[in-house]
């Protein structure tokens, strides 16, 4: 390795302060054109490294992340809460399966039978003494559901 | 940010007290935000970038031990997002493409020549790999240590220097002509 090699490896680091020249070096700059235009080349980088302008983010970047954060975490929330409720669904269905399996060994069926026809006929009274205010029960019942739904609309983007 | 005062951020952060992520988000916004536009070769998306970085912050802070500076941590995420895909695949750019090498007259005054140099070591820069695209841009930055940096990239503290000096040779041979 030739002492130019060892000067040119050094240049980057005299010329950010790493690394001040021993007097044999500083010799060689003095008598090398190559080396000194060299370490020049790397003072002005140096210096315009350092010189580099530094971008600010936009005004409102920490309102806009804020946002952001709060839609991600909300989409987490309504994921987390369709698994649990698909879950309760299966259990539901689960448990009530089970329970018409032991009732069906143990013949309480029949008796089942009789009282589905019981709980039908009583139904249809409670239809028919009911049906005159059904238009009342359906409006109150699309009120629910529109203020649900705004509701619903309105903690999509205020949660955190 | 005083480690003290980072370790209250973030324990506020994780009791889900109302503005501490906010107040965490203004701290570090802009050394995030200035590290990706200096690293990131497509500027046009750094924000959403950014973005990113704190979404993952928030995420990730539930399991951030402590055993690093909060600092640092943020560092390796912003490592994390601007090494992965972004960035990847981005065309090498020519120092000496049309745009760029626009013969100047002899009497164009000094500071038109820096701007037009400043314009080139930022498509140099461009031109580096990830890696030491992000250790130039970061220590050039005020308050980075090398420690933290060689902490954030999982590398030695030797490996880092080397890595920042060998970046900064590259830079010097595409910049040859023009910084002389």
């Amino acid at each position: 390795m030739t002492m130019c090699d060892d000067v040119l490896d050094a240049v980057e680091l005299i010329a950010s302060g790493e690394l001040t020249p021993d007097e044999q070096t500083a010799a060689h700059l003095t008598t090398c054109a190559s080396c000194a235009s060299a370490l020049e080349a790397a003072r002005r980088l140096e210096a315009l490294l350092r010189q580099r302008p530094v971008a600010a983010p936009p005004p409102q970047f920490t309102s806009r992340t804020m946002a952001r954060i709060r839609r991600a975490r909300w989409r987490n929330e309504q994921v987390i809460d369709w698994v649990f409720n698909v879950v309760l669904v299966a259990v539901a269905v689960m448990v009530a399966a089970g329970l018409w399996t032991i009732a069906s060994r143990s013949g309480l069926t029949s008796v089942n039978s009789e009282a589905l026809d019981l709980l039908a006929t009583a139904t249809k009274t409670i239809v028919r003494r009911v049906s005159p205010s059904l238009p009342l029960y359906a409006l109150a019942t699309a009120l629910l559901v529109s203020a649900l739904g705004i509701w619903w609309w309105a903690e999509r983007d205020t949660a955190i | 940010m005083e480690p003290d005062h980072e370790r209250e951020l973030v324990e506020r952060c994780r009791r889900g007290e109302v503005g501490a992520f906010e107040e965490l988000v203004d701290q570090y916004k802009n050394l995030v935000f200035a590290m990706i536009m200096r690293t990131l070769p497509d500027r046009s998306n750094a924000e959403d970038v950014a973005q990113d970085v704190f979404l993952r912050i928030h995420r990730g802070l539930p399991y951030f031990r402590g055993e690093a500076r909060l600092s640092t941590w943020i560092y390796r995420i912003v490592v994390n997002v601007c090494t992965q895909d972004r960035g990847r695949g981005t065309p090498p750019l020519s120092l000496d493409d049309a745009d760029a090498r626009v013969s100047t007259p002899a009497a164009v005054d000094r500071h038109a020549e820096n701007l037009e140099l400043r314009d080139r070591l930022e498509k140099a820069i461009a031109q580096l790999p990830a890696q030491y695209r992000l250790l130039i841009a970061a220590h050039y930055l005020r308050g980075v240590q090398y420690e933290e940096l060689a902490e954030a990239m999982g590398l030695p503290l030797g490996t880092v220097k080397t890595q920042l000096h060998r970046a900064k040779r590259q830079l010097r041979v595409l910049l040859e002509t023009d910084l002389k």
